[in-house]
């Protein structure tokens, strides 16, 4: 049953919402507006700046290197996640705030100290820098985001389900595999989001440890320390665009999976009971991951 | 013939401890290691001197920039917690179908790109964007409104713009624990809504404010790009002059020693304002109670 929202916090949260859309959108009307200037009032509906970013060879370029690099940095800060994770939850981890600590430690530690940091170790080994530290560098500080999710939903996980697995005789491995990891899913799909995210939204990292590859936010960067330009706009417009699109895929995946996994209460014991019985039973299980 | 111990959850804590130990915690060791090396002729050399440090102390602008810094993150903490109450407590009324969807409103402005958001403030706070604009349209104001950009306002402004999503977030997770019978109680034995804030919620959220705090106190304080790119003649911080002895000055042992001074004065702050508050008779009841 819907309770009515208060006027007070309809108040409250769209205030918030607007002041924190405004610089946004501000910047997506400018790149439809015909005038070169970025002045009100609007000239006039335009595509122009748009037109001009698909002979733009530089932007391109460093759109490309940006996606290419963002999806390792997503699987790494995912694997890296699950890892973390399931570490810092389970039941008999000694030294537990220490390791949290150290996990949280690249969120804490201020980005550029942490990649000047990086840097100077890199010379003093003299490792390259290049685009595999900058993959490297942005996965670790996507990796205590990732695990904080990941450990989320962990600690929500209902553990009697792999202790029935265990006990039907699922071998660790499988009532991990078949059991746990379906309902990470959603959680795991979320660490690699935040990964390719942050990679995308990064500048830091990449003014200290790309070497000579070039991201975008790099190219845009050196771009409009000298001038405001009208293209930029849609530069960063199409950059807001693909993050939505990250952020839309995994919202619906989950809003998917919640529709397939809930028809019905008792499913997920239902699903592990079946996954144990058939792994006594020497028929390959199937039941788990649906 | 014994088995190999059994592999356990616990056991793969240690490589990703070995991960996280030569990504983070090596890097800091090295900043340490270099602040006692000089250079010559834009050489390291690996010879203990003390200069670093001794310059350290004896020159008062890093002083000045270091306690800049810690400014900057408190005024950005107490901002955000300012804005976060309101936000969270309004997100906690919520029904639970509304309470996701408006999260990801709320939270994916963060996740929009550095440039994306440095630019953006650029565009609307110029003296023709938005704000100077919609000013003078209403005829509040006759010329545009210079302290709007590259000023220490637009520096605290973005600031703030920036980091509010930990704030609400973990003002929000914490808000979602407090019992509401509790605020009822209080509102049916009289308590006006402000009392019933401040006697029941505001201690009972007070783990979630020094999470939040302890966030973006470090995070505002360590920024780099917001201030340097819109904080105009204000700029100058710790940071922009660490990266400025890392690059163009070369004086590595120099910029280490900053950058530690930097990260030892930030947790030393954080850690003893999330200690103050965590001690205090409230959150110890809220940590310590029986789960």
């Amino acid at each position: 049953m819907a309770r009515a929202v208060r006027r007070s916090d309809t108040i409250t949260l769209g205030t918030a919402a607007a002041v924190l859309y405004l610089p946004l959108l501000v910047l997506v009307v400018f790149s439809f507006n015909a005038s070169p200037l970025m002045a009100f009032p609007l000239t006039g509906f335009s595509l122009r700046w748009y037109a001009a970013l698909a002979g733009n060879a530089a932007f391109l370029h460093g759109l490309l290197t940006s996606l290419l690099v963002a999806q390792p940095v997503g699987f790494l800060a995912m694997v890296v996640g699950l890892a973390a994770a399931l570490a810092l939850t389970a039941p008999r981890l000694p030294w537990r705030i220490a390791f949290l600590a150290l996990v949280l430690l690249p969120f804490l530690v201020p980005k550029s100290v942490l990649a000047i940091a990086q840097a100077m170790l890199l010379s003093l080994i003299g490792w390259d820098r290049g685009a595999v530290t900058l993959i490297l560098a942005q996965a670790l500080v996507a990796a205590p985001f990732a695990t904080v999710l990941v450990a989320a939903m962990l600690l929500r996980f209902d553990h009697r389900l792999t202790e029935a697995a265990r006990d039907l005789g699922a071998t660790p491995w499988k009532s991990f595999r078949f059991v746990m990891l379906p309902h990470l899913k959603g959680a795991l799909g979320g660490a690699y989001s935040v990964g390719v995210i942050l990679s995308l939204a990064d500048l830091t990292i990449a003014t200290f440890l790309s070497g000579r590859t070039q991201p975008l936010s790099l190219i845009v960067a050196s771009e409009f320390r000298r001038e405001l330009r009208p293209d930029i706009n849609a530069m960063q417009v199409v950059v807001l665009v693909l993050t939505a699109l990250v952020i839309g895929t995994g919202q619906l995946g989950r809003l998917l999976r919640r529709r397939r996994l809930f028809p019905v209460p008792l499913t997920d014991q239902a699903v592990a009971l079946r996954a144990g019985f058939e792994e006594t039973s020497g028929r390959p299980s199937k039941a788990a991951r649906c | 013939m014994t088995l190999p111990p059994r592999l356990r959850r616990e056991h793969l804590a240690v490589p990703v401890a070995l991960l996280f130990g030569l990504g983070s915690l090596a890097p800091i060791v090295v900043l340490a290691v270099l602040s006692v090396f000089r250079v010559d002729d834009f050489d390291l050399v690996p010879a203990v001197s003390a200069r670093t440090w001794i310059e350290l102390a004896g020159t008062p602008i890093y002083a000045v920039l270091i306690g800049k810094a810690l400014l900057s993150g408190a005024a950005t903490a107490v901002s955000t917690a300012l804005m976060g109450y309101p936000i969270a407590l309004a997100l906690r009324r919520l029904p639970p179908s509304l309470k996701g969807p408006a999260l990801v409103v709320l939270l994916t402005p963060l996740y929009t790109g550095e440039v994306v958001r440095i630019y953006a403030w650029r565009v609307t706070l110029g003296a023709e964007g938005l704000v100077n604009s919609a000013l003078q349209a209403l005829g509040l104001t006759q010329s545009p409104l210079t302290f709007l950009l590259f000023s220490p306002f637009t520096t605290g402004l973005v600031l703030a713009y920036n980091n509010a999503p930990f704030m609400i977030l973990s003002l929000w997770v914490a808000a979602e624990t407090v019992e509401p019978r509790l605020i009822e109680a209080a509102r049916d034995l009289g308590a006006r809504p402000l009392d019933a804030f401040f006697r029941i919620v505001f201690p009972l959220t007070l783990p979630g404010l020094a999470a939040g705090v302890f966030t973006v106190f470090t995070l505002a304080a360590g920024e780099m790009l917001t201030p340097s790119l819109l904080g105009g003649t204000s700029g100058a911080t710790a940071m922009a002059l660490i990266e400025n002895l890392f690059g163009t000055a070369f004086d590595w042992p120099m910029a280490s020693a900053l950058a530690l001074a930097l990260l030892a004065a930030l947790f030393a702050v954080a850690a003893a304002g999330a200690a103050l508050v965590l001690l205090s008779r409230s959150a110890r009841a809220v940590l310590w109670r029986a789960p």
